[in-house]
């Protein structure tokens, strides 16, 4: 590997040293899910694991800006909003037409954008705090799909279940994953994640030092609403339909797995991969589990339970890295691969 | 008011009728000021007189209620911080403004970007980055370091970094000095007036009257809002300059303190007895380092010295239980008589030593809670009855210390992060001290506070070992250390360089024997 390669996968990883842990875990999930369900690695399964997945991935990479953003950042519309975008594509964008794919998918984009974008100024420039504000937008999109459609229908295209399956034997839902992956490979080259790290660690800091804060924070919110939207988009096609009960339950799970990401709730430290991760491994945990014939009540409970250990996991691991002046596991690990991906 | 008569053209900045208040508070009534191209202006008052708020107008941190700023000549605004940086302003804030988790490469290069856009490439940025801190003295510093692994005096260099990369015309120090250390400021003040020879100008405040007679060439004093006099620094006096600072009060004791050390004996010494209330024994702060013996006795104040991160602060940590020692111990007399080691700063606490932080926004005070919350913080096991306050208690036992102290604040209620710097730490200090400890480490406490709050802490201490407690105190500022201490234990490269007696020391044997040269006493002396 070429040494500019080398150094920005040095400066990647090292950023990244706060996911390896959720990381390893989503790895050993995998593995135990493999061994108690045998035809979960079956290649006819895969499509429809990752379909199912995908918005508990997404909502939780939707999660992370808002609460990367510090200062009491976070996004508890995410949920809702998913649920009423299944419901505004197959009520009333689908039977409006605007079902084609070039059509429907910058719609969906453009639309989560502009309702994140409203977060983000009742945050950023109406200052008020985050929980209160997204908690009227849960209400407000949570009532808006009951009514716009009360029970479960609509017409979903067919391009969007066929994502559940393979074109040949790339499953569809990888398209999608490539696309995020480059979004945010995109979104690491320019100066925002720093930008909202800085934020998040000490929004003074960035202000006095010149930072426009306030357009941080919103479009933070922005690339939430639009990553919720996505989960939506992709719900919509897991499920065949519209659905308005199905959204708000993505909400403590968005939680749950950027805190299993390993994202400070604090904000200033973590990033999208992590809480990717954090969102493989709450599948995983639940789909394990499921396989395991455990009721799907039990799930929630299983759900609660992995929240507290992986906030008090945080917790610790933060403690002893600032124990350690910095250099703990994360970082021998990080360096390591470095040297491994040097001699390639 | 003396002042040349200044044409516009040859006024960088001017300042006039500026007004601001807070809520009933009058932080700046009519202030003006006016800096010349290639000027070090020096921005001298009390705390409380303005200075910090006249700052922030110019910063764009805030904005004035009234009044008339020209800059290059021509009427501006500055709304916000990115507006008086585009137009050449640079500002260094007394509070070490970091992102604690990013590099010290990102934070030096905090704010330049746009939201998306990078302004320079990566490669540009640790060029630059490592420019200014060579400019700084801290050439060997990681670029990559995470800025809570650094000390405060690297952190407050990293923000000194972050205004100088910038084009600047006029830079602004509030307190920037204050955490570092005599080498560090020899070389920010060698690159002021290398960059006063190029025709930039400098705003400073500094309570220290010594940079203030070194460094500026004009002087502007501030007093309760107003700007009372601008004078040439070689028409006027350090003693001038306090007086009118202070308005009608006496500041010859002010005044002695920052020029001359003065040499009082050792109240205890005086009757001829020495009680050791703290023992440090065989103590190595670092594995391999060498080992340390020191004793400290009742109404002795110990000062510990020494250049940035040679271990006096990590030898103030061990004796207040915050730091374990790589070897040896730090030992308290029991009300038995015998010695036992610090455990832990619990342990440390209940045993009568109290520890006044360095960093009092980080480690000392609550901001968003009030004087007396923070005051009563200590007291809470000691006051309470069957787990009630009585706040009229509480409320008596603060007045008997800010009357001690000389701490006066509009509400004890307010939030304490609207006192100022001197006011805030009197109120860390007032916690501590109603504690009753026995022996009172102080790491740096006077940083940022002016004269003559100092002095009035400096006669507070006296009293405090003449009545028979122990201090130790850690400080940067020589001639404070020579004003105050019976002893100063002089650390360099992690051990005891010597322990000089303050009385028959001066201030050039104090910084050879920070450098490492040995003088006549030796370590355990």
């Amino acid at each position: 590997m070429t040494g500019r390669a080398i150094g920005v996968l040095g400066t990647v990883l090292d950023r990244s040293s706060y996911a390896v842990a959720p990381t390893v875990v989503a790895v050993g999930l995998f593995i135990a899910n493999a061994v108690v369900q045998p035809s979960f690695i079956d290649s006819s399964n895969w499509a429809s694991t990752l379909a199912v997945s995908s918005p508990f991935v997404l909502t939780a990479l939707a999660q992370a800006p808002p609460l990367l953003s510090g200062n009491g950042g976070l996004d508890l519309s995410v949920g809702p909003f998913a649920g009423f975008i299944t419901v505004f594509v197959a009520a009333v964008l689908v039977p409006a037409g605007l079902g084609a794919p070039e059509v429907l998918i910058p719609l969906v984009i453009g639309f989560g954008l502009a309702a994140g974008g409203v977060n983000g100024v009742l945050i950023a420039y109406v200052r008020l705090p985050p929980i209160i504000a997204t908690l009227g937008t849960y209400l407000f999109y949570s009532g808006i799909s009951t009514y716009v459609l009360p029970s479960p229908g609509g017409v979903v295209p067919a391009w969007l279940i066929k994502l559940d399956g393979s074109y040949g034997p790339v499953p569809g839902i990888w398209i999608v994953f490539a696309v995020v992956t480059a979004g945010w490979m995109l979104l690491s080259r320019t100066a925002f994640l720093r930008n909202l790290l800085a934020v998040g660690g000490d929004e003074r800091a960035a202000y006095t030092a010149g930072m426009n804060t306030a357009m941080v924070k919103l479009w933070a919110y922005a690339l939430a609403g639009m990553l919720a939207a996505l989960a939506g988009l992709l719900l919509a096609g897991v499920i065949q339909s519209g659905d308005a009960t199905i959204g708000p339950g993505y909400t403590l799970t968005s939680i749950a797995a950027v805190a299993l990401g390993g994202i400070s709730l604090a904000g200033g430290r973590g990033g999208l991969l992590g809480a990717a991760m954090g969102g493989a491994v709450l599948y995983l945990v639940q789909n394990l589990l499921t396989v395991a014939h455990v009721s799907v009540f039990q799930l929630d409970i299983a759900d609660g339970l992995l929240l507290i250990a992986a906030l008090a996991l945080n917790g610790a691991l933060e403690r002893l890295r600032k124990r350690g002046g910095g250099s703990g596991a994360h970082r021998v690990i990080a360096e390591a691969t470095v040297a491994v991906a040097g001699s390639l | 008011m003396s002042a040349e008569s200044d044409s516009p053209t040859s006024v960088l900045l001017e300042l006039t009728g500026l007004s601001r208040s807070f809520g009933e508070t009058r932080a700046l009534v009519s202030a003006s000021l006016a800096v010349k191209p290639g000027e070090i202006h020096a921005l001298a008052g009390e705390n409380g007189s303005g200075k910090t708020t006249l700052i922030k107008v110019l910063s764009g941190v805030l904005r004035a209620d009234s009044g008339e700023l020209r800059w290059a000549g021509r009427l501006a605004r500055f709304p916000n911080p990115a507006s008086a940086q585009s137009a050449g302003i640079s500002t260094v804030f007394q509070e070490t403004l970091v992102a604690p988790e990013l590099s010290v490469r990102d934070n030096i290069v905090l704010g330049t970007d746009g939201v998306f856009r990078h302004r320079r490439t990566a490669r540009d940025e640790r060029l630059v980055a490592a420019q200014a801190l060579n400019e700084l003295g801290l050439e060997g510093l990681d670029l990559n370091r995470a800025l809570w692994t650094l000390s405060l005096a690297e952190r407050q260099i990293v923000t000194i970094a972050r205004a100088i990369i910038r084009p600047w015309q006029l830079l602004i120090l509030d307190e920037g000095t204050s955490a570092l250390d005599t080498t560090q400021r020899d070389r920010l003040f060698a690159y002021l007036r290398r960059a006063r020879a190029e025709g930039r100008s400098v705003l400073f405040t500094s309570h220290r009257m010594d940079e203030v007679a070194q460094l500026a060439d004009t002087v502007s004093v501030l007093r309760l809002g107003e700007t009372v006099a601008r004078l040439a620094m070689a028409e006027t006096s350090p003693r001038q300059v306090l007086v009118l600072m202070a308005g009608r009060r006496s500041v010859d004791r002010a005044l002695a303190a920052s020029e001359h050390p003065r040499v009082e004996p050792h109240p205890v010494a005086r009757e001829g007895t020495r009680v050791p209330v703290l023992r440090i024994q065989d103590l190595a702060l670092r594995r391999g380092a060498s080992t340390m013996a020191l004793a400290v006795d009742r109404g002795e104040i110990l000062g510990l010295a020494g250049l940035e991160g040679q271990g006096q602060v990590d030898l103030a940590e061990c004796v207040c239980g915050l730091q374990r020692p790589a070897s040896g111990a730090v030992l308290i007399a029991d009300g038995s008589g015998t010695w036992r080691a610090v455990r832990n700063f619990g342990d440390a606490n209940r045993r009568g030593i109290a520890y006044v932080p360095r960093d009092r926004k980080q480690e000392g005070l609550f901001f968003s809670l009030s004087t007396l919350d923070n005051f009563s913080l200590t007291l809470m096991r000691e006051l309470n009855h069957i787990g009630v306050i009585r706040p009229s208690v509480v409320r008596l036992r603060y007045g008997e210390y800010a009357e001690l102290l000389h701490l006066k604040v509009r509400h004890s209620s307010d939030p304490v992060g609207t006192l100022s710097g001197g006011n805030q730490q009197k109120v860390l200090l007032a916690r501590w001290l109603s504690t009753r400890p026995q022996i009172l480490v102080l790491n740096d406490p006077l940083r940022g506070v002016d004269a003559n709050t100092k002095e009035e802490l400096y006669q507070l201490f006296r009293k405090l070992a003449a009545d028979g407690l122990a201090i130790v105190l850690v400080s940067t500022e020589i001639l404070e250390l020579l004003t105050l201490c019976d002893r100063i234990a002089v650390f360099h490269d992690g051990g005891l360089q010597a322990v000089l007696p303050a009385a028959r020391t001066t201030d050039t044997d104090v910084v050879a024997a920070m450098f490492g040269h040995a003088i006549e006493s030796s370590p355990g002396g």
